[in-house]
Order: structure tokens, then sequence, then C-alpha cells
């Protein structure tokens, strides 16, 4: 946990000071620093960690301001972060029903949310003032150097405060949510909460910057909840630096500055805002401040992530898929399946392409719902689960192709999850030397292994591991077979699908066959392996 | 009579909703990302014609086929500032890159126009023809003339061409594509340039009627993102249909209770719709769509 470095926090108490310093002559300009930061931020929150295209912040910005301009007189200073909880309070309700949405249908929802405030805004006259808006609500708020103390000691405070939550474990269970959704839904992290959350919260922002906003200018128009305003919102979020500490700060600095600067060429600031954000996410899509510490050297070594405390491991010792059926269009990938894993034995899933078995695991792991049959945990059935507490409840697989953020370390990447032993994991797949390096630096071996290491760190008893040997080279395999024994010794269940009979041969105890989405064998290796019908699926003879 | 000539209001607002969502949805195919863009494309279309008009003092029709060429190739350009560097970079790249391109136009524009909004010339000239005893406005009937003569000329070029095919081929998938020896690049370009083309069209229909401000842009692109929502995500037809339904709705529900009351419906409409029926009125899933 380390926030900002010495250097930004230098940058921020500087920027403060400068800030309150030209308050005395521009107390407006001062405090709308403030304001956007705080809108920023929040919008940081949604869009730059956990990638939402939202397009609500400049609303929520404006129902902030028109929230503190209507409740100034009954509530007093106490007005502002009511107006954030207002905000809050818009955001969480929208938020149930839209947020399960994905990338661009979430954007149009949240541009639909916004239309819908500005109209209120515009048209009902008789709260809002219409195109007029509302003044005069100033008198019962702190004014000018008061007003920029305040809100800069909010701001910084909620700068600081989100450097260092948004560093380590929480930096990095963002990064797994944006950049490989499903893979964190099949480990256990509850992507949609963290989006509820992540939503509500900087939603909260835009509204506190939005109240602070009104307070400074005495008046709020429609202007406030505007399309321009969200996206100077976004422009200077990306500018600044839509993931770094102190992006909302250098984007909120530039959104004031630029066009008293510019005042001269007219409207021109906003094209050049425009055209700087376009050469930004050309040429330094981290964004400005992010450049900044490229350009002084100070990519600073993160510590590795705290461990997790260890999470009780279910008692359950079977895992049963019952006549398991899923259609995609007139195609019938699973055709009724049916098999069992226990605890204590590693059996193989193989058979032809096409056969079914990727769509199995997804079945089991609940990324895709059956059809018909059932996924049962000893009695339990988990039908109707998502794979979210379907992982909680001892569940944990790798994909074909590893879902890892290039930016993240190794270790990292294996100690997110690791509510088992992150250490041993690692160990287990020979992965000690290479903890400290990003993923994305790492031989595509080497990924698939860390991919593996993760899902056993999760200490779930039933691991689904999808061809965890294919891109291995014939040192790797032997680690992989000497690892599914060893889970296997560790009382876990394993099920893996893979091309490579041979190696299934070795380390399974039992194999099963599929060929267009049925069971066609299943028992020892060696009886598998025999069947004619396995034979004839994979030769393409007729059995 | 009144009736029947808000009918026909009705009709060629969605016409010129269904070129927007046309070029729209064109463009959306072949980057796999929204260009926030095409809505200010419409309303630059729209600024284009007032300029060429005022500074040529060219006749009205022949606006159509240079407002058509500049914007074709304000297509290409945007395709080649905006979508093309980005395609394999993370969509929230593509996403910010249009909006900044949308604010870009948006404000060039108001800089050019100083901020007065202006009148595109009527194509076949100002006010009506009696058509059955109805009086029939002559910028309406252009609009739905040209609008439809569009759409069946894109109709043909999709799926008669091979130019047309190549497009969906590189649409569909666009590695696939690759593949089998399609320059891919340059095919997003040239669906840009037919995008950025039927924008322009609109801009300047609509820009007779409604005059043509800078600040628009948001407006139509959102009608055209609606449209496409939907219409089910991707679906040209969907979304043809679904913007004239748009328009229509606007039209007359504006006529009935006030504008303000109808955008709101169509929006919390669209709201409730992505809520209940992730999956569009008639398309595929959303619940997955990345």
């Amino acid at each position: 946990m380390s926030g900002l470095s010495r250097f930004w926090r230098f940058t921020l108490v500087a920027t403060m000071m400068a800030a309150l310093v030209v308050a005395e002559r521009y107390p407006h300009a001062a405090t709308l620093i403030a304001a956007y930061t705080l809108m920023g931020l929040g919008y940081q929150l949604i869009f730059g960690h956990l990638g939402a295209l939202a397009l609500s912040q400049g609303a929520m910005f404006g129902v902030g301001a028109y929230a503190t301009a209507l409740l100034a007189s009954t509530l007093g200073v106490g007005v502002i972060p009511v107006g954030a909880l207002i905000a809050a309070l818009v955001a969480a309700v929208v938020a149930v029903p839209v947020l399960r949405l994905q990338s661009h249908y979430f954007a149009l929802a949240t541009i639909a949310l916004a239309a819908i405030v500005h109209l209120v805004a515009v048209n009902a006259e008789r709260w809002t003032g219409g195109a007029n808006g509302l003044v005069g609500f100033g008198t019962n708020l702190p004014s000018e150097l008061s007003l920029a103390l305040v809100a800069w000691t909010v701001a910084a405070l909620f700068v600081a405060a989100l450097a260092r939550a948004m560093a380590g474990r929480w930096a990095e269970t963002a990064r797994l949510l944006r950049e490989a959704p499903l893979a964190a839904e099949a480990l256990g992290i509850d992507g949609a909460r963290w989006r509820f959350t992540a939503f509500v919260c900087g939603s909260a922002l835009g509204g506190l910057g939005g109240g602070i906003a009104a307070a400074a200018a005495g008046v709020v128009s429609p202007e406030a909840t505007g399309f321009p305003l969200m996206v100077l919102c976004l422009v200077s979020v990306v500018v600044g630096g839509a993931r770094h500490p102190m992006g909302a700060v250098l984007g909120a600095v530039l959104a004031v500055l630029l066009p008293e600067l510019l005042r001269d060429f007219g409207g021109a600031w906003l094209l050049a805002y425009a055209i700087a954000t376009l050469i930004v996410v050309r040429l330094a899509p981290e964004g400005l401040a992010a450049a900044i510490d490229r350009w002084r050297g100070a990519a600073q070594p993160m510590p590795p992530l705290d461990p997790l405390p260890r999470r009780p491991v279910t008692a359950k010792r079977r895992l049963a898929v019952r006549d398991a059926v899923k259609r995609f269009g007139g195609v019938e990938a699973v055709a009724g399946v049916s098999f069992e894993v226990a605890r204590g034995e590693v059996v193989g899933l193989i058979g032809p392409n096409g056969s079914g078995k990727t769509t199995i695991l997804n079945l089991i792991s609940g990324l895709v719902p059956a059809d018909e049959g059932a996924i049962l945990l000893d009695d339990q059935a988990l039908d109707g689960l998502g794979a979210v507490p379907r992982a909680r409840a001892g569940l944990a697989r790798s994909f074909q192709t590893p879902a890892l953020p290039a930016a993240t370390l190794a270790g990292d990447a294996v100690g997110l999850v690791a509510w088992g032993d992150a250490p041993e994991a690692l160990a287990m797949f020979g992965l000690d030397k290479v903890a400290a390096e990003p993923c994305g630096r790492l031989a595509p071996g080497e990924r698939r292994r860390v991919d593996l290491a993760r899902a056993v760190a999760t200490g779930a008893p039933f691991l689904l591991l999808d061809e965890p040997a294919a891109g291995l080279g014939d040192a790797e395999r032997e680690v992989l077979v000497a690892a599914l024994r060893a889970l296997a010794a560790e009382d876990r269940a394993v099920l893996v699908i893979d091309h490579d009979i041979a190696l299934l041969s070795r380390a399974c105890d039992r194999l099963i066959c599929l060929d267009r989405g049925r069971v066609i064998a299943s028992g020892t290796p060696d009886a598998v392996r025999a069947d004619r019908r396995v034979q004839a699926a994979y030769l393409g003879r007729a059995a | 009579m009144i009736a029947a000539q808000l009918l026909l209001n009705a009709v060629a607002l969605g016409m010129a909703y269904a070129l927007i969502a046309l070029g729209f949805v064109l463009a959306l195919n072949a980057a796999g990302a929204v260009n926030f863009a095409h809505g200010d494309l419409v309303v630059l279309g729209g600024g284009v014609a007032v300029a060429l008009a005022f500074h040529l003092a060219a006749p009205a029709w022949l606006l159509v086929p240079l407002v058509l060429l500049v914007l074709g190739a304000v297509g290409v350009l945007a395709a080649r500032v905006a979508i093309l560097p980005l395609v394999d970079r993370p969509p929230e790249t593509t996403f910010v890159a249009t909006i900044a391109l949308a604010a870009i136009v948006e404000h060039a524009l108001t800089l050019a126009m100083a901020g007065a909004p202006a009148t595109v010339p009527a194509v076949a000239g100002a006010g009506a023809v009696q058509v059955l005893g109805v009086a029939v406005g002559r910028q309406q009937l252009a609009i739905l003339v040209l609008g439809g003569a569009a759409i069946l000329l894109v109709w043909l070029l999709l799926e008669r061409s091979w130019i047309g095919m190549r497009m969906r081929a590189v649409a569909m998938d666009r590695t696939m594509a690759r593949a089998v020896g399609i320059p891919a690049g340059r095919y997003i370009a040239a669906t840009f340039a037919l995008s950025g083309a039927l924008a322009g069209l609109a801009g300047l229909l609509l820009g007779h009627q409604f005059l043509v401000s800078p600040t628009q842009g948001a407006g139509y692109m959102l009608k055209a993102y609606i449209a496409v929502a939907l219409g089910g995500w991707g679906s040209v037809p969907g979304a043809l249909l679904a913007a004239l339904g748009i328009g229509a709705f606007e039209s007359l529900a504006s006529a009935w209770v006030g504008d303000a009351w109808a955008q709101g419906a169509l929006y919390v409409g669209v709201i409730a719709t992505l809520a209940l029926r992730p999956q569009g009125l008639f398309g595929e899933p959303a619940g997955r769509r990345v």
C-alpha cells in the first residue's frame, strides 16, 4: 500500500497551495479545479479502473449541483455531502438493471440516463428554474476563500485516499476485471459488486464536485448536466491519466487553465483539448501523469500482494454432471452427458475438436447456463448459480488461453486469488523464479503455468483445467504430470481436458471420451484408449 | 388532411434517422466499436452544405453529390485518425478517440459558424405540391425519395457487388478476411467513406427544417445508437426499422404531448428495454457482447 510517490505528494500540495494563493483573485477558478478533480476522480474509478464505458458522470455532477442549489437554504454547508449522496442514490437505482449490460449497451444506458437528467433540468421549471437555472442560494454557503480551502482539502484527501485504495490488491482486482472479466468471475471475484460499488462511489464523487462547483458559481443552469461537461470530464481524465492517482488533478488543472490561456481564441480551447486527447490516446494512452513518471524513470517497483486469509475448504466430496444438455442454435454441443469426479482423483476429458469438452467445463463453472440436466456438489445442485458463487463453493478453473493481464506480476496474478497457498502453488509449477516478472514478458509456457498455479492457489478442491499442456515443452509437461498427481494426493478433484493422451494416461486415474456431445467411453486410460469407438472418433473411421 | 401531413412529416423524419442509423451501423460493424463522432458528421454534412451554398452559390440539387463527396472523404479521414490506428487496442481507446473526434468536429464547426445556426437550402425547392388533395412538403418528399434511393443503393452495393461483399466480410471477421487476402484496413476505410457520405446526406436533408447548429451532433448520434440497440446490435435492417420507428414516434409524440415528454419517453423506453430485454427488441443477446 504505497499511494502517492513523494514527487506527486509534493506536486499535489504545491498545486493546492498555488490554487489557494490565486484563490484571492480568482476564487471561482481555484475552487472549480477542486470540483473537477473530484468529478474526475469518480470517473477514474468507473472508467479508468473498472473500464466501464459510462457517460453519466457529467449528469451526476449536475445532480449534485442542483441538489445543492435546491437544499442550500434548508441545510447550509451540510448540503454538499447531501448532494453527493443524492447522486449516489440515483446511480444506485439505475445501476441495478443497467450494470450487467456489456460495454456499448452500458454506454448507451448511461447516455440515456444523462439525457433524462438534462431533460428534467431544462423542463421541470418549477424546481430547476428551467433554462435560466437557479440563483441566490449561495448566501447560505461558505464563499470565496473559505470555500476554496474546504474544496481543496476535500479534493486532496480524496486524491490521497484513492491513491492508497487503488494500489496493491484493489488495483490488481480492477485490472483483472477490466482485462479478463470472465476469468475473474470463474475465480470467484464478484465483478458485478465491484462495478456497482465503483459506479455508486464514482457517481457520488461526481455529485460532490457538482455541489462544490454550484457553491462556487452561485448559480446552477442546465449546462451543469449537459453532454459537453461529460466530454470535458472524459477528456481531462484521459489526458491527465485515467488510472494514475494524479490524473484527475492534472486534467482538472488543464480544464480550468486552458480556457484562460487560450481566451483570445474564443472557443478554441475546447478544440485544442479535444485534439490533445486524440494525440494522447494515440501516443501516450496512459496519460500525462504516467508519461511524466516514465520520463522521470520513476516506475516504482510494487511490493508483492499481502497474502489473503485462508478460506475454509468445503467438505463436499464429489462433483457430478447429470444429463447435461447445451444447445447453440440448432447444434447440440453437449447432448446428455453424465459423469462424476471425486476428491483425490484426476479425470481426463478427451475427444476430438468440437466434441463439447470446453462447453462442459463452461457448464460446470457456470460461465454458460445448461439447457437441461444438473451440476451437483454431493447433493447440492449448483444450477441457477452464477460463476462467482460456484467458485466460492469450491470450483476453480484455468483457461485455454491464459487470461492474465500483461502488466500484472506473475506472483501477484496468483496471489490475487490465493485463498489457499500461493508460494506452494507457484513452486508446484516451477514458477518461483519468475514470480516478480510481469505476465506480459513471460514465455507462453510460463504464462500457461501461471494460469494453472492461479487456479490451484485458490485452494478450491475441485479444479477444472482446460488444455493445460498446450504449448508446454517436454520438461514443463513433466512438471504438469507431477503437479496433477500432487493435487490428487492433496485430496483435490481434477477434471482436465487435453489432446495429449499419452500425458493424460500417465496423470489420470480415469479417462472420459466425448464425441459429438456424448460420452462414448469411460474407464481406465488403457481401457479407453483401446476402445474401438474412441479410436474411430479420433481417426474418423466408422465405428 | 392535417393527419396526413403529420404522418408524412413523421415518416420523413424517420427516413432521415434511418440514413443516420445506416451509416452508424455500417461503421459499427466495420470497426467493431461505436463511432461517437457519427452525429457530428451529420451536422458537418449540414455545415458543408451551408458553406457550399453560400460560397459557390451552387444550385441546391448540386449540393447532394458535393456533400456526399466531402463527407465521404471526412469519413476516410475519421477512420484513419480515430479507428484504424486503434483496432488492436482495448475498446475504451476507440471510445475515447471517437468522442474526442466528435468534440473536434463540434468545436471546429462552432468556430467556423461563429455560433450562429444556419439553414441549408431546400433540395427540391421550398413549398408544397398537391398530391391527391393533400399538400405534400417538397422537402419531405425529397427526403423520402433521396433517402429511399440511398438505402436501395447501399443495399445493392453490399449485397450485389464484390466491394460490398468484401466490406461485409471484413465486418464479419477481420482476421479471417485478412487471412484470405482482403486488405481489411482499406475496406474499413471504404465503409467509413460510405458511412460518412450517408451522415452527410442526412445532415443536408435535416438542415433545412431543423437548421444546422454545432451542438446537435450528440443528439443525432444518440438516435442512431438507440436504433441499433433496439434493432438488434449490428443488424442493418433492424437499425433501419428502429430508426424509422424512432423518427415517427418522435414526430407524432411531440405533436401530441410536446417535445420534452416525447424525448423523455424515448430515453426511459431505452433504459427499460435494455433492462428487460438486453438482447434488443429482435436481436442477438446483449449480455455477453464485448
